[in-house]
């Protein structure tokens, strides 16, 4: 039957001996309506339990898997239990859940305790408990263990919530490096004074490297919170776009020259550089590394434009990736190895996001019409994408699925936020 | 005999009748030889089991995108207008009073038409404003985009490019609408999912029977599926050569995510 589908309308005899089959692909992958109300805790934890709880429906809202549903309209008994039997999930199934999460928070000591339980709704039935502790101080990092988990059940692979971001922050004539939890809490400055720029959070998740105009050239330099700054490389007259490679040995930056800019790759510590192009007044920028470390997709002006461009991590192999638009830039690539995600300049001269598809070339828009939209940094499992975006007035950082369908701004201070890299996930936490 | 009888024709001949049959038998066999084995000795016209199968989309009409520009995120057609009840017919009015026919007459100055009155509290400049405020707005209205499509393409459609039986193209569209697939179901189980969904269409469009002929394993897939097709009938009724077709065999929807 495989040859089947319209077969019917051009044939009457096969018409009487097969069932016309009609192809339906393309299916819109939904977010999970998920009901999560609000934690059960003692009076006594109710500041913990507040901000165990804004941790907690950031990760489920942000996670682009779920669909977390508005507690206005919930209209189960606030005292409801924790177990399936005291639970009315008629009610839940009325507000369109077709998932439950309950929490309960308990102390300890000095430690809190979170016990999470997931209902299926339409069955009426308990699927999964997960238990987690932490210290008292580290209730955010409670929740996102908690939060992990519950993906993990979904997914069968990490979430990003344990992962780390750096960003640079506009501070008067300064711009200042950042480095955050992936929903932008828990921020700590790296390089707070001075000209800072493009941000990579370094292979641990604990430091961050970033070009620096510290010593007067813009040099690069490698620094975690509270520790002492070091330079990486200091050579060449601008020395730009630091990337880690994926399994972090090695570092990929580019080196301005006279009128050419190069790619060079080192050992992570800076020593055993090496140039990976050699293009005499050609601009090639931005590295970022393929998931297998074999590749690195840039940007190079040698077509006459900025487009993307690929080249063998020994500098061999080069060609071009993107013919559609005449300015593409800042090019990621997913964890996933399937896709590029970069900025464009459309033909209304609106800077927005696209990705490639590595192997068929094809291009998707993600955002449209929404202010100036730039920078995309993948999550560790490629399922999300940060980015800034000027919508709604200044450049904040916003989080989104990496077909672009659900975008969520991050809850961070207000400011002018630029470059934002996602780190890899925190091993240990 | 007499030699002239012998050769006459109403003479008595000896009949072979051995030699009948077996010329009769062998020609049998070679008949039923050719019917059995001419398929593989000759060749006709072939059907290609393997052959990819057409995915049927209606096309929407429109002007093809410069392939050189960064692709759009396609916008859905505007909804179809509403049709409402034709209103009553108008109560015929008295006929109005016969317009004084306005001559020029040679030698007599036409009135100059009324200025505008200022309104109170507003001044010269508010009414400059006022003006090229409104010119502003005339020069700001976005032209009416027209949507990306095919220049054969149909009012209807709401794919940019496609192929394939018209009906069933909208079939696949109304469908398509109403697709949703739960996200957290892990990737590498998406790639094996498929489910039928056999349908049996009346000649109003209505839905006979939905059931789910050959389930995914995926209880989220499976439901999602029937509840597409649930969603999204009732369909339009089927052009005449598809109708008994599609009231007594049906249409099988084959969903792959």
């Amino acid at each position: 039957m495989k040859n089947t589908i319209l077969l019917i309308a051009l044939c009457s005899t096969a018409a009487l001996a097969q069932t016309p089959v009609i192809q339906i692909s393309g299916a819109n992958f939904r977010p999970l309506p998920v009901a999560y109300p609000e934690p059960m805790a003692e009076a006594s934890l109710k500041k913990a339990a507040a901000e165990f709880d804004e941790a907690l429906s950031f990760d489920l809202a942000a996670a682009g898997i779920f669909e977390l549903l508005d507690r206005k309209g919930y209209l189960a008994d606030k005292k409801e239990g924790l177990t399936a039997s005291s639970i009315q999930f008629n009610r839940w199934a009325d507000v369109g859940a077709e998932s439950l999460v309950k929490v309960q928070l308990k102390q300890t000591g000095q430690v809190l305790a979170a016990e999470l339980r997931l209902f299926s709704v339409g069955p009426g039935r308990e699927e999964l408990k997960i238990s987690e502790s932490r210290p008292v101080g580290e209730v955010r990092l409670l929740a996102h263990k908690v939060a992990d988990a519950l993906y993990r059940h979904f997914t069968r692979e990490p979430s990003p919530f344990l992962s780390r971001i750096s960003f640079v922050k506009k501070a008067g004539s300064s711009r200042e490096v950042w480095l955050a939890d992936w929903d932008g809490n828990n921020a700590q400055a790296i390089a707070a004074s001075g000209l800072n720029m493009l941000p990579s959070v370094t292979p641990d998740g604990n430091g961050v490297a970033f070009t620096s105009y510290r010593r007067g050239n813009p040099d690069l330099w490698v620094q975690t919170a509270g520790g002492a700054a070091r330079a990486l490389v200091t050579g060449g007259q601008m020395a730009t776009g630091i990337a880690y490679s994926p399994d972090g040995r090695r570092i990929a930056y580019a080196l301005s020259e006279g009128e050419a800019t190069q790619l060079w790759v080192a050992d992570a510590d800076g020593s055993n550089a090496r140039k990976l192009t050699e293009t005499p007044y050609i601009i090639n920028s931005s590295p970022s590394w393929a998931p297998d470390g074999k590749k690195l997709a840039f940007v190079s002006n040698r077509g006459g434009s900025p487009q993307l461009y690929v080249i063998n991590a020994d500098g061999s192999g080069a060609r071009r990736l993107t013919f559609q638009g005449n300015y593409n830039q800042t090019p990621d690539w997913s964890p996933r190895g399937d896709l590029i995600a970069f900025t464009a300049r459309d033909e209304r001269n609106a800077f927005d996001l696209f990705t490639l598809n590595v192997e068929s070339g094809q291009v998707t828009r993600l955002t449209q019409d929404a202010g100036n939209n730039e920078e995309p940094s993948f999550s560790p499992n490629g399922r999300l994408i940060l980015f800034t975006s000027t919508r709604g007035g200044g450049s904040r950082l916003f989080v989104m699925t990496s077909d672009g369908r659900q975008q969520t701004p991050l809850p961070v201070p207000k400011g002018t936020y630029q470059t934002p890299d996602w780190g890899p996930t925190v091993k240990g936490l | 005999m007499d030699g002239r009888v012998a050769h006459s024709a109403l003479a008595p001949r000896p009949f072979p009748l051995g030699k009948a049959l077996g010329w009769s038998l062998g020609a049998h066999v070679g008949l039923v030889l050719v019917v059995f084995l001419g398929g593989s000795l000759f060749s006709g016209p072939k059907v290609d089991l393997d052959q990819k199968p057409i995915q049927a989309r209606l096309v929407r009409k429109g002007k093809p995108r410069d392939e050189k520009l960064l692709p759009r995120k396609e916008e859905l057609p505007p909804p179809p207008e509403k049709v409402e009840a034709a209103p009553p017919p108008p109560t015929p009015a008295a006929p109005p009073p016969p317009e004084t026919a306005k001559v020029a007459i040679p030698g007599v100055k036409p009135q100059p038409a009324a200025k505008p009155q200022p309104q109170p509290g507003e001044t010269a400049g508010d009414r400059r404003k006022k003006l090229f405020g409104a010119f502003d707005k005339l020069s700001k209205q976005k032209p009416e985009e027209e949507l990306e499509g095919q220049e054969d393409g149909d009012e209807l459609g709401d794919a940019a490019q496609a192929e394939g039986e018209r009906y069933f193209g909208q079939i696949n569209a109304q469908v398509g609408r109403h697709y949703d697939v739960s996200q957290t179901i892990p990737e590498q189980e998406r790639l094996r999912l498929k489910a039928d969904v056999t349908l049996k269409i009346s000649r109003t469009g209505e839905v006979l029977r939905a059931e789910l002929s050959r389930p995914s394993g995926n209880g989220l897939f499976d439901n999602a599926v029937l509840l597409a097709v649930k969603r999204a009938s009732p369909f339009p009724p089927p052009p005449e050569h598809l109708r008994s077709t599609l009231q007594e065999t049906g249409v099988t929807l084959r969903f792959t995510p």
